[in-house]
C-alpha cells in the first residue's frame, strides 16, 4: 500500500561557473510509490509556484537504461540501492520526516552546469577515442557466421551493460573512469569483431581518460559497488592487461 | 601513444609503482626477514650469517643499488598518482565510502611515508653506527647481536617505535599484494577472494616476524 511522506531536502544549488551551496525544501506529501525523481517533480511544481527556480536535474528514459539520471543521494551515488540508478529508486525506501541530501555527481573531470546536472561529456570523449568497431559491417550477418563462445558472449554483454552514468567516478576516491573505460574496452576485447582496433584502442582510450583529468585506480572498488549495472571489477583487472598487451605489442 | 606516455599514463605509473613495490618485496623483504630469524638462534647464528652477508659485498652492493633504484621510483610514481588523485577527485561534500574501501587502503600514503621515516632511521640505527668487534670459530667478525640487543634492552620508546612501524608494514603489504595483483591484471574479486585473505596473512604475517625481532631483544 503506498502512503504519503513528508521529507526535508537539503538540495546543491549553483550556476555555471559561480559557488554553488545547498539550499533547504520540504518535500510535502509525497506518495512512496513516485521514483526518486517523481518526488523532485512534485518538489519543481511547488518551488514554480513560489516563484523560486526549479531543481536542475538530468534525466530521459527514467527506466534505468540511459545513463542520463544520477546524483549523489545521502552520502550515495544513486540512493545505494543495489543495480538501482535514481530514477529506478523508489520513495518507498525513505521513511517519513527523513533528511535527503543531494549533491550533484562529483569529479574534476565533471564540473558542475547546473545544480545536479553536471558535465559528463568527457566519457563521450573516451569513447570517441575507440569505443566502437569502425569496420563498415554491412546489412546484419547471418546469425551463427562468426561463432563465438558463450562465456564470451556473457562476458561482453555483461560490460556492454554499462550506461555511461558517472556514478563509478562520483563514487571512486580517485574520481578515476577506470570502470567505465575497462566496461567499454572490454565489450570489444571479448568479441571478435574488436579485435582488429584492440591495441590502438585501449591505448587511446586510456590516454584520454588521462588527459581529461579523471584519476587513477588504486584498486579499492568504489566503483563496482556503485554502478547500477553491476560492472564488476574483473573488466578492470582485463583493462590493465589489454593495456599491458597492447604496450608490449602482444595482440 | 609512444612508449614514454604509456609509460607515464595512468595504468604506466601504477605498474612502475607495483614493479618496485615488488622488487623490494622479493629482493630485500623476504632475504631480510630470513636474516633476522637468525637473531632468535642466538649469537652464533646471527653473527656467523652477518659475517656471511660481508663476504657477499658485491651482491649486497647491488642489491643496494636496486633498492635505492626501486624506493625512487616507487616513491616518485606514489606521489605522482597521489597528487592526480587529489586533484582528480575535488570537493565532495556528503559522499560517504562504502564498506569495500579497507583501512589499509585508505591509508596507503600515510603507511608509506611512515615507512619512509623508518627505513632512514632504522639505517641511522644498524648500518651506519659503529659496531663492536667479537671472535666467531676463531674469526675476528661484527658483533651485531650484541649490536641489536643494546639497541633495544632498557629503552621502551625505541621499542614501541620499532612495533609500531611494523605495523604500518603491516597495513601498507597487505593492500599492496593483492592491489599489484589487480594491476598485472589478473583479476581480484571483490568478495571472497583467495588472493586478498592470502596477501592480509603474507603482509600481516611479514610485519609480526619483523616486530618479533625488537621484542625479543627487548625481553631478553
Ligand atoms: S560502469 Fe556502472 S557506474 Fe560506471 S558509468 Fe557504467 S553503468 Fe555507470
Ligand atoms: S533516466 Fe535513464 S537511466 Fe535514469
Amino acid at each position: 500500500m503506498s502512503k504519503q511522506i513528508n521529507l526535508t531536502l537539503k538540495v546543491w544549488r549553483q550556476n555555471r561557473g559561480e559557488e554553488g551551496k545547498f539550499e533547504t525544501y520540504e518535500a510535502k506529501n509525497i506518495d512512496t510509490d513516485a521514483s526518486f525523481l517523481e518526488m523532485l517533480d512534485v518538489v519543481n511544481d511547488e518551488l514554480t509556484l513560489k516563484g523560486i527556480e526549479p531543481i536542475a536535474f538530468e534525466h530521459d528514459c527514467r527506466e534505468g537504461i540511459c545513463g542520463c539520471c544520477g546524483s549523489t543521494v545521502n552520502g550515495k551515488t544513486h540512493g545505494s540501492h543495489e543495480r538501482t540508478t535514481l530514477c529506478q529508486l523508489h520513495m518507498r525506501h525513505f521513511e517519513d520526516g527523513q533528511n535527503v541530501v543531494i549533491e550533484p555527481f562529483r569529479a574534476t573531470a565533471f564540473p558542475v552546469i547546473k545544480d545536479l546536472i553536471v558535465d559528463r561529456s568527457g566519457l563521450d570523449e573516451i569513447i570517441a577515442e575507440g569505443g566502437y568497431v569502425s569496420v563498415k559491417t554491412g546489412n546484419a550477418p547471418e546469425a551463427s557466421t562468426t561463432p563465438i563462445k558463450k562465456e564470451m558472449a556473457e562476458a561482453a554483454m555483461d560490460a556492454a551493460e554499462c550506461i555511461g552514468c558517472g556514478a563509478c567516478v562520483a563514487a571512486c576516491p580517485n574520481g578515476s573512469a577506470m570502470l567505465f573505460t575497462s566496461a567499454k574496452v572490454s565489450q570489444y576485447a571479448l568479441l571478435p569483431q574488436g579485435h582488429p582496433e584492440r591495441a590502438q584502442r585501449v591505448k587511446n582510450m586510456v590516454a584520454k581518460m588521462d588527459e581529461l583529468g579523471f584519476g587513477n585506480c588504486s584498486n579499492e572498488y568504489e566503483c563496482a559497488v556503485s554502478c547500477p549495472k553491476g560492472i564488476d571489477v574483473k573488466n578492470i583487472a582485463r583493462l590493465n592487461r589489454e593495456f599491458i598487451k597492447a604496450n608490449l605489442g602482444k595482440n | 601513444m609512444s612508449i614514454k606516455t604509456s609509460i607515464l599514463s595512468s595504468i604506466g605509473q601504477k605498474l612502475l609503482l607495483a614493479t618496485s613495490g615488488l622488487i623490494m618485496f622479493l629482493l630485500f623483504l623476504i632475504p631480510h626477514m630470513g636474516g633476522n630469524v637468525l637473531f632468535l638462534f642466538g649469537p652464533d647464528m646471527f653473527n656467523s650469517y652477518a659475517h656471511h652477508l660481508h663476504q657477499l659485498v658485491p651482491i649486497v652492493i647491488g642489491i643496494e643499488l636496486l633498492m635505492l633504484t626501486s624506493i625512487s621510483v616507487h616513491m616518485i610514481m606514489a606521489f605522482r598518482v597521489v597528487l592526480a588523485n587529489r586533484k582528480a577527485a575535488d570537493k565532495r561534500h556528503t559522499l560517504k565510502s562504502s564498506k569495500e574501501r579497507s583501512l589499509a587502503a585508505r591509508l596507503m600514503p600515510v603507511s608509506g611515508i611512515m615507512i619512509f621515516i623508518f627505513i632512514v632511521k632504522h639505517l641511522l640505527d644498524f648500518k651506519f653506527y659503529e659496531k663492536a668487534k667479537t671472535t666467531l670459530h676463531g674469526v675476528e667478525t661484527y658483533d651485531v647481536y650484541a649490536m641489536v640487543l643494546s639497541r633495544f634492552q632498557g629503552d621502551p620508546v625505541h621499542l614501541v617505535f620499532y612495533v609500531l612501524f611494523m605495523v604500518a608494514v603491516g597495513f601498507h603489504l597487505s593492500h599492496a599484494l593483492q592491489s599489484s595483483i589487480q594491476t598485472y591484471g589478473i583479476y581480484v574479486p571483490r568478495e571472497g577472494s583467495k588472493i586478498k585473505l592470502i596477501s592480509a596473512v603474507v603482509g600481516w604475517g611479514m610485519a609480526a616476524t619483523f616486530a618479533i625481532i625488537p621484542i625479543f631483544a627487548f625481553i631478553k
